[in-house]
């Protein structure tokens, strides 16, 4: 190695040291620290830290409402695939290739929620889906349908929580996926519609494949999102009720460790929400990664 | 080779600032301030108050407190997310050895606050720096009014300042429609009648008890029947609710919720149906006086709290209490006379006044410089004043078991209002477990 490629490289690293502080002081620590905590019985004042070893593991894993959140997320993250992942791959296809008119409209329409805050929009949402007085419940209740006590009943808090949140998101991975389904040369789908391919097919096997590279960042950030977004509207509205059957793990481990000062508890459900993201992660990595097509 | 060596020292400089920036500069809080010659005590108040929620009452009270004081200078400091947003930044302010000078105290927080904080009692303050005025505290508080800010260990650990307790809401124009008395139902057997009533005669609902993330307005229901949420025997604490008084209260609930009649939605939505005309009696705090007042558009009353057939009302206190946390002599000094001078009559009728709260202080409501005028021209508050004798403490469990044997409460609420099991089993099977939990702390 010569003198000027020495320098060079030493520079390189320089430039590289402003953002490790910050990874180290934001990403690192905390990371670290957090694990540490869950080996201990503490309540963020007591001087004291009680080492308890894997005991807060073992009540975390014990108790029953701990499976019956770990069920919740896996909901959350199914149902927030299918409205955010699916329906705007689908979405985007089609105004693409099948619509003419109105693109500006439509990007802009969908776009817009992104940028209101998700704590606003869950105050409209409970206003808008009141049961019994909200503006959807008059009209239902025109056509003789009464809605159910969504806030309040197992599943469809679930389900509207969702909903609340997708309008939330909707539109930025809309238009990502937009990006991506529009960068498929048009000269190959032209060319599959004059041999008569089906739209469906035409879909399903040249635009999903060539525009994977896109789609799987979106998939990774729905299932992200469908864990930390869906923060905002239990917070606000359901608190994890009724009877832990909105709450998630992320909100499992705010609730221990902010509601109920059970730091200890709390780390250790980050920690294994973690561990299950890495092990979504290697999945990932391991059967999708393989399959997706980069152009460059 | 020059060059370089500038680009170094930027980089090197630009990483420092963004580590400077990163950790953030804590500011020293100064103990004292150089006012025109004469040095000032500094203060801080630690209030939860945002601004449409009596934040300009206090920033009003400071201010005026202030400008007529030579010696002490208040900073008020709002803390956003209510008393537990307050409890977390006091946490963080105790870890590093400082603390404000007086703090709002949430009544569920009275135990955990006194087991993990340095607080002067009241009264030790007055015999310290206020000789002259010794009997304060029995001179100008209901006995049951102080003893709402005792801990299990006995000790007065602040004064009550934000008082808050459960009435009942009724709109007078429907009760009327279903043929019912106007002036609303007395007791809880009644309350189901009328709701029952209602449903049948006009098809809408007819009750509707708060569910936020506490069980403050159950208690009023479960202890108003004779049975007690916590019983104290020999210095220990044993969970009680589970009696046959507290079972038919919670019964009573989920009957009517299953029959139709009454609604099992969150609190906002609960309180906009009683607002747009859908709920003919809302069972919430007089806190929330002033918005219901100003949205209704029919002819609305509050009435006392319901009492059970035979049985004496009983209604848990919401709100806060002020506690102080100075801790050198000057700063204690100076909180105890901030502090008398937001429990005196005028103050005490600007704080309900801006905030909807009772006032724990006797002889506010009747007097001519306290809320004679105002509560002449609102009537809502009326209900809360009279029933005052009958203010009981929010249950605490002690403890640092406290907050999860209360969360036991809210997961019990919801699988009984849900109607996944009866009140008896339920309320049961949680007292066991609470009890457990108590035991082995």
């Amino acid at each position: 190695m010569n003198g000027l490629d020495k320098k060079r490289s030493v520079i390189g690293y320089i430039f590289l040291v402003p953002s490790l502080v910050m990874f180290a002081l934001f990403m690192f620590y905390p990371l670290f620290y957090t694990i540490y905590l869950s080996f201990f019985d503490w309540n963020m004042v007591k001087p004291v830290k009680e080492f308890v070893g894997l005991e807060n593991y073992i009540s975390v894993l014990g108790d029953p409402n701990t499976w019956k959140i770990f069920g919740n997320t896996f909901l959350y993250i199914v149902i927030l695939l299918v409205f955010n992942f699916i329906m705007p791959y689908v979405l985007s296809f089609i105004l693409s290739n099948i619509v003419k008119k109105g693109h500006g409209f439509y990007k802009s329409a969908f776009f817009l929620p992104s940028v209101i805050s998700l704590v606003v929009g869950s105050i409209l949402y409970v206003w808008i889906l009141n049961p019994i007085s909200g503006p959807i419940a008059i009209i239902a209740k025109y056509f003789g349908i009464s809605m159910p006590f969504w806030s309040k009943t197992e599943g469809w808090v679930i389900a509207v929580l969702c909903i609340i949140t997708t309008w939330k998101t909707f539109g930025y991975n809309f238009i990502i996926i937009l990006a991506g389904v529009s960068g498929v040369s048009t000269e190959v789908i032209e060319a599959a519609r004059l041999d008569n391919i089906p739209m469906w097919k035409i879909f399903k096997d040249i635009v999903v494949p060539m525009s994977s590279a896109t789609g799987i960042y979106v998939f990774i950030i729905t299932i992200v999102q469908g864990m930390q977004y869906v923060f905002t509207p239990i917070k606000v509205i359901t608190q994890g009720g009724p009877n832990y059957a909105s709450s998630n793990m992320i909100y499992m481990s705010y609730h221990e460790a902010f509601t109920l000062y059970s730091t200890g508890t709390s780390a250790a459900v980050s920690a294994m929400t973690m561990a299950l993201f890495i092990i979504l992660l290697m999945l990932e990595f391991k059967f999708v990664e393989k399959g997706v097509y980069y152009e460059n | 080779m020059k060059k370089c060596l500038k680009k170094f020292i930027a980089l090197a400089l630009m990483g420092a600032s963004i580590v400077t920036c990163a950790t953030g500069c804590s500011s020293d809080t100064a103990d004292s301030v150089n006012n025109g010659g004469n040095e000032k005590t500094v203060i801080e108040y630690w209030h939860c108050n945002a601004e449409n929620q009596g934040g300009l009452t206090v920033d009003e009270l400071v201010k005026n407190f202030n400008e007529n004081n030579d010696h002490i200078e208040v900073v008020a400091k709002y803390n956003p997310d209510m008393y537990k947003g307050l409890m977390q930044n006091l946490q963080a302010e105790a870890a590093t050895g400082n603390y404000p000078a007086i703090v709002q105290i949430g009544w569920a927080f009275l135990d955990y606050f006194s087991n993990n904080f340095e607080y002067i009692e009241p009264q030790e303050a007055i015999d310290k720096y206020d000789t002259e005025d010794k009997d304060f505290l029995n001179n100008n508080f209901l006995p049951n009014i102080l003893e709402l800010a005792v801990n299990s260990d006995g000790n007065q650990v602040g004064i009550p300042y934000s008082l808050s307790t459960p009435v009942l809401y009724i709109n007078k124009d429907i009760l009327r429609e279903a043929g019912l008395d106007e002036n609303g139902p007395q007791t809880w057997e009644q309350v189901k009648e009328f709701a029952d009533t209602v449903k049948e005669k006009t098809g809408k609902y007819g009750f509707y008890m708060q569910e936020p993330a506490d069980f403050w307005a159950q208690q009023g229901i479960i202890e108003s029947n004779g049975a007690s949420m916590i019983t104290k025997t020999d210095g220990k604490t044993e969970a009680t609710f589970a009696s046959e008084g507290g079972i038919e209260a919670m019964q009573l609930l989920s009957d009517m919720i299953k029959g139709g009649s009454a609604l099992h939605v969150s609190w906002d939505e609960g309180c906009q149906s009683f607002i747009d005309g859908n709920c003919a009696m809302l069972y919430t705090t007089i806190a929330r006086r002033a918005s219901i007042q100003d949205s209704i558009q029919f002819d609305g009353i509050t009435v006392k709290s319901p009492v059970w057939e035979g049985e004496e009302r009983k209604v848990p206190a919401g709100g806060c209490f002020l506690a102080i946390t100075a801790q050198d002599e000057e700063q204690i000094a100076a909180a105890w006379e901030f502090e008398k001078y937001l429990y005196s009559v005028e103050a005490m009728a600007a704080w309900t006044e801006g905030t909807g709260y009772v006032p724990p202080r006797k002889d506010v409501a009747e007097a001519e410089n306290g809320l004679k005028n105002f509560l002449a021209e609102n009537k809502m508050m009326n209900a809360a004043i009279e029933q005052m004798d009958n203010v009981v403490p929010w249950t605490a469990f002690p403890g640092d078991a406290g907050l999860q044997a209360e969360q036991m409460l809210l997961d019990m609420r919801d699988q009984i209002l849900g109607g996944q099991i009866s009140a008896e089993e339920g309320m049961k099977s949680t007292q066991d477990a609470i009890n457990a939990l108590l035991v082995s702390e």
